[in-house]
């Protein structure tokens, strides 16, 4: 057997996936049910082989603070009783069965959320062996709810979408490069050294993230104001800031401007 | 009891009225990566750095364009790709409101050109990286006209500047297996 690299097929083909038939007076029926929804939703949640992070934020969505349960959405834990399977893990090769179990055993007409990374599209572990990749592989999906696991906000949003009651927000997008496009170049007043000295060691002391923005910020500072300004003017800063962590890496950061300005004029 | 009742009424009412008002969220949240198409230079940093293959680019030499791909259904939010890009060209949003009906309105592409090689005229990086080495070259320091003569020379490839560099270069095939060659163009 040959392995093949495409995405469209399998890369081994251990498998080949093959969707649950839905018939099509339950799909009709469903729709008229969705048109005029005046009843509670059950929800089951179906665990494909997942890493019990979307479990926790599904329950953590029916918790007081977020309470679906005042729009009727409640977890009950038989499929029999379901209206709404929520399918979250990448489907591993162990728990397909069951899940198309829990599947064929929810009452038609029934709504089939995909739920959480793994669930859209496998997540990190979408090249797993025994992994086939997302629910809707196996299963017929209306709904996708991606997040690593999704916020509880995300959740409810989800919810009230698969029942109708709020429009979809995310579009499929195709950008193409336009002739003569450009990008810009970070603090173009600020000669470039300087700028790679002082965002080098504001993300070694406050990490990838923050340190960016105080570099930014620092550097921003720089390019629009004179060197007698500076040190009045991040002072200033960091009285409004009011973080002592911050206080400390502006101040080494300020050494390294100044070690670095120094060494320009030593050179020449 | 008296006193239980009292805590509840002085608690009020904790459920957050989402979805009938906005979700407060957190300054630091990270939510779906946000893409401005023309900061992004293509250099495929942010697709080396996502540990769950959600950004992904492809090249397709034949038809001279690289292709990127963001699926936020795999995404994990992790801002790896926020960390690495040169360019700002990624940052994460408040945007959490993700979920769709139809798969393809998970995906977000960017198709952009490849530079050719002055030389051997085949594609070696993408268009807009090349100029943006060009745009980094006059902020150090260098004169904007300066860096306009030696155009040439950055729109070489790496190879074919190599070969420039050898005496009785017509002899010698540098790395045949070079990424940027098709079948096709075999000399």
């Amino acid at each position: 057997m040959t392995l093949n690299n495409s995405s469209e097929t399998p890369k081994a083909a251990h498998f080949v996936p093959k969707l649950a038939e839905v018939d099509e007076a339950s799909a009709k029926l469903k729709a008229t049910l969705l048109h005029n929804i005046q009843r509670s939703a059950y929800v089951y949640r179906v665990d494909c082989g997942g890493c019990n992070g979307c479990e926790i934020e599904i329950f953590a969505s029916i918790t007081s603070l977020f309470d679906a349960e005042r729009f009727g959405i409640k977890v009950v834990p038989s499929p029999r009783h379901a209206d709404i399977l929520v399918f979250t893990g990448s489907v591993t090769r162990a728990m397909r069965m069951p899940a198309l179990r829990a599947f064929y055993g929810a009452p038609d007409p029934k709504i089939c959320v995909s739920y959480g990374a793994c669930g859209c599209g496998g997540g990190i572990f979408h090249d797993l062996y025994c992994v086939w990749g997302g629910s809707d592989k196996i299963v017929p999906i209306d709904v996708y709810i991606p997040g690593c696991p999704p916020t509880p906000g995300a959740t409810i949003y989800g919810f009230a979408m698969a029942l109708g009651l709020l429009g979809q927000k995310l579009k499929e997008k195709n950008h193409v490069e336009a002739e003569g496009d450009k990008s810009a170049v970070a603090h173009p007043g600020a000669p470039l050294d300087v700028r790679v000295k002082i965002e080098r060691q504001a993300r070694l002391l406050a990490g990838y993230v923050q340190g960016r923005q105080i570099s930014d910020q620092f550097v921003d500072l720089l390019e629009k104001n004179d060197l007698q300004t500076m040190p009045q003017l991040i002072e200033d800063w960091c009285v409004k800031a009011d973080d002592p962590r911050l206080r400390s890496i502006v101040t080494c950061l300020k050494e390294t401007l100044d070690a670095s300005l120094n060494g320009e004029a030593a050179r020449g | 009891m008296f006193n239980l009742l009292k805590i509840v009424k002085n608690t009020g009412d904790v459920t957050v009225k989402y979805p009938f008002a906005p979700l407060e969220l957190m300054p630091a949240f990270r939510g779906k990566p946000e893409y401005d198409p023309k900061q992004c230079i293509a250099c495929a940093a942010c697709t080396m750095a996502c540990p769950a293959n959600a950004l992904t680019m492809e090249t397709d030499v034949k038809a001279g364009v690289r292709t990127w791909q963001l699926f936020v259904g795999r995404c994990i939010f992790c801002g790896r790709c926020e960390e690495v890009c040169p360019t700002h060209a990624l940052t994460l949003s408040q945007m959490f409101e993700l979920a769709v009906t139809n798969k393809v309105d998970l995906y977000e592409r960017a198709t952009f050109s490849l530079c050719n090689c002055r030389i051997c005229n085949r594609p070696f990086a993408p268009r807009k990286e090349v100029e943006y080495v060009m745009a980094l070259m006059v902020q150090a320091g260098i004169d904007a006209n300066v860096v306009n003569t030696r155009r040439s020379l950055l729109e070489t490839c790496p190879e074919c500047r190599r070969r420039q560099n050898i005496l009785d270069k017509n002899n010698i095939i540098l790395n045949p297996q070079s990424i940027w060659r098709t079948d096709d163009d075999a000399e």
